[in-house]
């Protein structure tokens, strides 16, 4: 073998630091309102000032008038040319519900809009916004999930009767007999707040007419090209060649943009008629109620164990305030079929039944966030597995030790029909135990306690279902399997690579890793290595960026791509280099023999089969341009188990994070410093859940929370310092990879739940809405009046 | 997100300032730091004609701490308190409180006298003035006039001023000796408006209480003093178990006295149990800090 | 007149000398006018810190200004911290060797903040880097990784 300095150094598991990150540290970023375009307008949008309401008129003539005011367009005006967004069909559907574009009719929830204004400048648009007379008829506003179910209660859609968007009921194994039975059950409830997925830059587009060779070109702060480029072009009733969509920089994602809107619909349709580029990027009010929310559980659940604390089996009625529409392509099934259907986590769970239902209410569309259903599903199970634990006088941890499903026990199929397979969920509670300092943490917690300070300690696992391949369907019951990505390796004429996929990133470091997995495999110099992961017009076909599937099938694509491109390499260097195939290996971008005696550079192969190709044997000069679709078929389960030491304030509520252990199987690692920065920014998100984010309505529908000063998010001196270990097994995916965007969330939320609910038990007390605000924390206390 | 039209005049004199907003009327508005006007002027929830910006206006940058008093001139920011000596010396609840208004790069440019003026229920500094008997200095075309604080504020987000009128300057009395002051408060995160906050200041000698100053903030009206609580302090031994009982005392007054109401970041009963909560805390802090127990 | 004005002013150490709007806030003059896009905007009402500039040596949000006010002003952007040669200011460095930003969105406004925080603190603790940057939200990292390049810098004796 050669000695060590010719051999490649291995990039993945490596911190590389990522050269995509240079012009957004250096201020050279391009994100969506940093386009402009010759002769291009802007819109603003009029929205509705009410939950429900019939429109009985718009009047924007004054509107018109304005000075600077190109078109107001209406949803009047729209109806016959595009196609309003139906929901997806859903197995499990209530009823069907249609967005138009612009209301029509009838506005469902304070934010729809209603007219869109074009005007030379943004100032402008809004001030002829101020200018447009609405005359409503307000309709009784639909709030409340539950009180679909009465006779005569207001419909949000008339096709939906007691306003059930989706709805559906699951039963394995005989889950009566099993509680019958019990040794012990017990059973809560549980409220989850409505969230914002709060992308710090808001979405949008730029829609440009005729630029290059397009009719219709979209930037679009987005998750999906293809999948915008494809309902862009059906819904305008165009060919989707004639549409290009690039994706710029983007400020944060999270699930929020990966969901199709009518407001950019509505761009692409004025740049198409006023034949000029428009641009349209929401502020920060608008993202408040027009950009979907997420969550807003209410989750009845039951557990029965034996007396040794094994589950034995889970039931659960859930019901989601989905808002006012299904969320389009993704259905409103997406938090009721999640949060009922993954409730079991990671546990040994034999018989489980739900009845679930995403109820329409007067609100903004729930759409997808971060980790779906699952931080509710998981914090409510890991709660009621410590009252159950408390009630038993088990351990909190050895309690979860007897029911993880096992490596032994794998593959395990649960009673939700998912296999569970090469993830390691007890080692990584036990890891994080063991880095807790588990034992002393419960004597200080005594100590605290002893001294009037209120402490408390929580415990979650979990399991996160990642790099769904076409087996499994993202989004439960609709028709959505994206289980094929593709990359395009290719070797340019100066000898670098380029890898080309559908899969942009929103500060993920996607194209460092793709390049760091196709840097082992092609032994070429990362540096010699490029990506680009935007633009329709350059990328082979790929679903995008969502459901921590990114890093799992653009890896795979990209080893699949440069395996055969290595086979095409290495034959036209054996004949170039007249030297057996088998003797050749690539090492730091140099094709050479296994005793270095012979070598070509891939710069000079790549010139010399370019541009001299004459001499070359046509089967050998296929081009270096290949492109790979990779499916994984299952998903692989990531999991991870978070030890988290609470202080709970008696007097204030205030609960103040005071040790956060976390430890993760992630699978093989390919940037472990990227990966960090994942799971520490989703602990993050899942602290806000937990204590701080909120969206609130009235009864009358009104948003109460349209600013950054209501809806709060974490800053930095809300989040501890996270100690982070893993423990991490491969999956069965190509290179061992599985997602990490979404676990650490799920876990934030149950164990944080859980560390205060454990304090507050401590006093008699216990919490079971969230986020734990301050108030509710002392009436979980009994220090102030109410249920929390 | 965009303000509508106004007109901007930016005078470098006073006077010319208070002509253009005595021209002005009701359709005028003082632009200082420009940290609460902004927002409102971004969101549309104001839209004034006029816009008079007293940036400009040199004389009106006085900070001065003297034997009388301190001086802060309406171009003084919160971030120009923090760095003062004489401040964090001589006018402790002032300097404390200013430490918990939002956040560097905010206080950088929004102004003491801006923060009085608009009298946001939650904010720290008309809750300081009144607790130290402060005094504002009112400028219109007609001449100048001064209040003592509590006459200033006149319920949430308003105050005495007459239109056409603004504040030039506030002062602020030493405190005597023996005293100390203590400025608490509890918003979800830091730098965030307070749910709720109070300001305390007591004056010991020999274990006894010589002078109470109480105020609540959060409340919905603006700053709230609790003269009740005060009369009862007055004259009172706070040695370490009759203090103990006075605060309680007082905390439990304090909650049957203030009348909040309900907003999306506290309902109002949570709002009165943690005013009782923070005027205990104040209270204690300021009789340690002032030597007491 | 009174609804536009001339303004003159120095920007990352070049003058200009534009009409704009009144109602125009500083942060859209320098990314509409001046075309300096690195300062972003996350919510335009002072919260998110996204939009944080330097004016004449202090840190402010540029949403909360308008540009009429900075005729006669020092403003530093995010484009401005680069050497003339184009060297990354140290800070930015320490942000990138530290993986301080995912997507980069709010990344000039924590660049600004920091900076300015360790030339009045310049041997903080991490507390108090917490504390100077709490007005600046950041969606994606969960701060730590800001924090660590903050306190990286500050052993490099930033001034
Ligand atoms: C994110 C954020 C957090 C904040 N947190 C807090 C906080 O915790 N506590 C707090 O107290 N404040 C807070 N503020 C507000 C900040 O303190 C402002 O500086 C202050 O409220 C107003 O001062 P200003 O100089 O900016 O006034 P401006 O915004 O310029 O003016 C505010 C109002 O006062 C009027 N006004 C200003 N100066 C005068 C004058 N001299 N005479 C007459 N009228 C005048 C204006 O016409 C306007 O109506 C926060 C602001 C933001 C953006
Ligand atoms: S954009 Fe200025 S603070 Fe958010
Ligand atoms: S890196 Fe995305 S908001 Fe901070």
């Amino acid at each position: 073998m050669s000695d060590a300095r010719f051999v490649n150094q291995r990039m993945v598991g490596s911190s590389v630091i990522p050269d995509e990150a240079i012009p957004l540290v250096e201020g050279d970023g391009r994100f969506l309102n940093d386009i402009k375009l010759p002769g291009m307008y802007h819109v603003a949008f009029l929205r509705s000032q009410h939950a429900h309401a019939r429109l009985i008129a718009v009047d924007a003539s004054e509107a018109r008038k304005l000075p600077g005011v190109i078109k107001v367009l209406t949803g009047q005006e729209l109806l016959g040319k595009v196609d309003p967004f139906r929901s997806m069909p859903n197995r499990f559907s209530g009823g069907e519900s249609i967005q138009h574009w612009l209301a029509v009719d009838k506005v469902r929830f304070c934010g729809e809009a209603i007219c869109a204004v074009v005007a030379e400048d943004r100032a402008t648009a809004e001030d002829a916004v101020d200018l447009i007379k609405v005359d409503y008829d307000p309709l009784p506003a639909v709030t409340d999930p539950r009180l679909g179910e009465l006779d005569g209660a207001p419909l949000v859609h008339e096709a939906c009767a007691n306003n059930y968007l989706i709805k559906r009921e699951y039963e394995r194994g005989n889950v009566d007999e099993i509680f019958r039975d019990a040794h012990t059950v017990v059973k809560r409830k549980f409220k989850i707040g409505r969230k914002q997925a709060l992308c710090l830059e808001g979405r949008g587009c730029v829609a440009g007419y005729r630029e290059n060779t397009f009719t219709l070109t979209v930037w679009m702060s987005h998750q999906l090209p293809y999948v915008v480029r494809h309902y862009l072009a059906k819904h305008l009733r165009m060919a989707e060649t004639d549409v290009r969509v690039i994706i710029p920089h983007t400020g944060g994602g999270f699930g929020q943009k990966a969901s199709i809107y009518p407001e950019e619909f509505v761009c692409a349709h004025l740049a198409l008629t006023l034949r000029r580029p428009v641009k349209w990027v929401e502020d920060r009010i608008e993202n408040m109620v027009a950009s979907t929310h997420a969550r807003d559980q209410t989750i009845e659940l039951e557990l029965a164990a034996d007396k040794d604390g094994h589950i034995l089996a889970i039931s659960s009625d859930i019901w989601v305030d989905v808002g006012a529409y299904s969320t389009y392509l993704w259905s409103a099934g997406m938090e009721p079929l999640q949060t009922a259907g993954l409730m079991p986590g990671p546990y040994r769970i034999g018989a489980m039944r739900y009845r679930t239902r995403g109820v329409a209410t007067n609100k903004t569309p729930v759409g997808p966030y971060r980790a779906v259903g699952r931080p509710s599903a998981s914090a409510s199970l890991e709660l009621l597995i410590d009252e159950m634990a408390r009630k038993l006088k088990l351990d909190p941890v050895e309690v979860r030790l007897r029911n993880l499903i096992s490596e032994e026990a794998m593959p395990y199929r649960s009673a939700n029909n998912l296999v569970h397979d090469n993830v390691n969920y007890i080692p990584c509670l036990k890891l994080s135990v063991l880095k807790s300092d588990y034992d002393r943490q419960r004597a200080e917690q005594r100590e605290a306690l002893a001294s009037g300070k209120l402490r408390g300690i929580g415990v979650a696992c979990f399991a996160e279902l990642t790099g769904l391949g076409t087996s499994t369907a993202v989004g439960p019951g609709t028709l959505l399997q994206p289980g094929r990505d593709a990359a395009t390796l290719r070797l340019e004429t100066s000898g670098v690579l380029t890898i080309a996929a559908a899969l942009p990133s929103q500060g993920q470091r996607i194209m460092t890793a793709m390049r760091q997995v196709a840097s082992d495999e092609l032994g070429i110099k990362l540096e010699d290595i490029t990506s680009i992961t935007n633009d329709t017009a350059t990328a082979p076909y790929g679903f995008g960026t969502f459901a921590s599937r990114t890093a799992v099938f653009g890896s795979g694509a990209v080893i699949m791509a440069a395996r055969e491109l290595r086979k095409r390499l290495l034959a036209m260097a054996a004949f170039l280099l007249k030297v057996p195939v088998e003797d050749l290996t690539i090492v730091n971008s140099v094709i050479q023999t296994v005793d270095r005696s012979r070598s070509i550079s891939l710069r000079d192969m790549a010139e010399k089969s370019y541009f001299s190709a004459k001499d070359i044997p046509q089967e050998l000069n296929q081009g270096f341009e290949v492109t790979s679709f990779y499916d994984p078929k299952f998903g692989s389960f990531a999991a991870g188990a978070h030890v988290v030491v609470v202080d709970v304030d008696p007097k204030t509520g205030h609960v103040e994070i005071v040790r956060y252990v976390a430890t993760e199987d992630v699978g093989t690692v390919i940037n472990p410093a990227v990966v960090e920065g994942q799971i520490v920014g989703g602990i993050a998100q899942g602290i806000g859940e937990a204590l701080l984010e909120e969206l609130v309505y009235d009864d009358a529908g009104q948003p109460r929370t349209v600013t950054l000063a209501d809806y709060l998010i974490p800053s930095a001196l809300e989040i501890p310092r996270i100690e982070l270990h893993h423990a991490n097994t491969p999956s069965a995916a190509l290179g061992g990879f599985k997602g990490c965007g979404e676990g650490s969330i799920i876990g934030a939320l149950g164990a944080v739940a859980c560390a205060i609910s454990d304090a507050l038990s401590r006093k008699g007390g216990d919490i079971h809405s969230f986020p734990a605000t301050p108030e509710r924390v002392l009436k979980g206390l009994g220090v102030l009046p109410g249920d929390a | 997100m965009k303000p509508a039209w106004f007109d901007y005049y930016a005078p470098h004199a006073l006077d010319e300032a208070l002509h253009l907003l005595g021209d002005a009327g009701h359709d005028g508005r003082v632009l200082a730091g420009g940290q609460s006007l902004m927002p409102m002027l971004n969101l549309r929830i104001l839209s004034p004609a006029v816009i008079v910006d007293i940036n400009r206006i040199e004389a009106l940058n006085r900070l001065h701490a003297g034997a009388d008093g301190l001086t802060v001139g309406a171009l003084v920011r919160h971030a120009d308190l923090l760095r003062s000596p004489d401040v964090r010396e001589g006018w402790p609840l002032l300097w404390e409180a200013t430490t918990q208004v939002a956040h560097m790069a905010i206080r950088n440019r929004g102004t003491v006298c801006g923060s009085v003026s608009h009298n946001d229920p939650s904010a720290e500094h008309p809750s300081v003035l009144v607790t130290m008997g402060g005094t504002v200095i009112v400028a219109g075309t007609a001449g100048h006039r001064e209040l003592p604080a509590e006459a200033f504020f006149t319920g949430a987000l308003s105050n005495a001023l007459e239109p056409g009128e603004m504040v030039v300057e506030l002062r602020y009395p030493r405190q005597p000796t023996g005293t100390g002051t203590a400025f608490v408060e509890f918003a979800r995160r830091l730098g965030d408006f307070a749910i709720a906050g109070a300001a305390a200041m007591l004056t010991i000698r020999d274990g006894i209480c010589e002078r109470a100053r109480l105020t609540v903030v959060g409340m919905g009206d603006g700053p709230l003093r609790l003269r009740a609580v005060e009369e009862m302090l007055t004259a009172h031994a706070l040695g370490q178990k009759e203090a103990q009982d006075a605060f309680a005392e007082a905390a439990a007054m304090v909650v049957a006295a203030v009348d909040p109401t309900d907003d999306v970041h506290a309902s109002a009963a949570y709002r009165r149990h943690l005013a009782g909560v923070m005027a205990a805390q104040a209270l204690e802090t300021a009789l340690a800090r002032a030597g007491g127990s | 007149m009174a609804r536009e004005q001339q303004i003159k002013l120095t920007v990352n150490g070049r003058s200009y000398e534009k009409t704009v709007p009144a109602r125009l806030s500083l942060a859209d003059f320098l990314r509409d006018h001046l075309h300096l896009t690195g300062t972003h905007l996350g919510c335009e009402h002072g919260v998110c810190g996204a939009c944080t500039i330097s004016m004449n040596g202090r840190s402010a949000r540029s949403c909360l200004a308008l540009a009429v006010q900075a005729d006669g002003a020092e403003i530093v952007t995010i484009e401005g911290l680069r050497a003339e040669d184009g060297t990354r200011h140290p800070m930015q460095q320490l942000f990138l060797e530290n993986f301080a930003l995912q997507c980069g969105y709010c990344t000039p406004g924590f660049l600004i903040t920091a900076i300015e925080l360790l030339r009045d603190n310049p041997k903080p603790t991490e507390h108090e880097v917490r504390e100077a940057i709490s007005g600046n939200l950041c969606r994606c990292s969960g701060y730590q990784a800001i924090v660590d390049a903050i306190l990286a810098a500050s052993r490099l004796e930033l001034a």
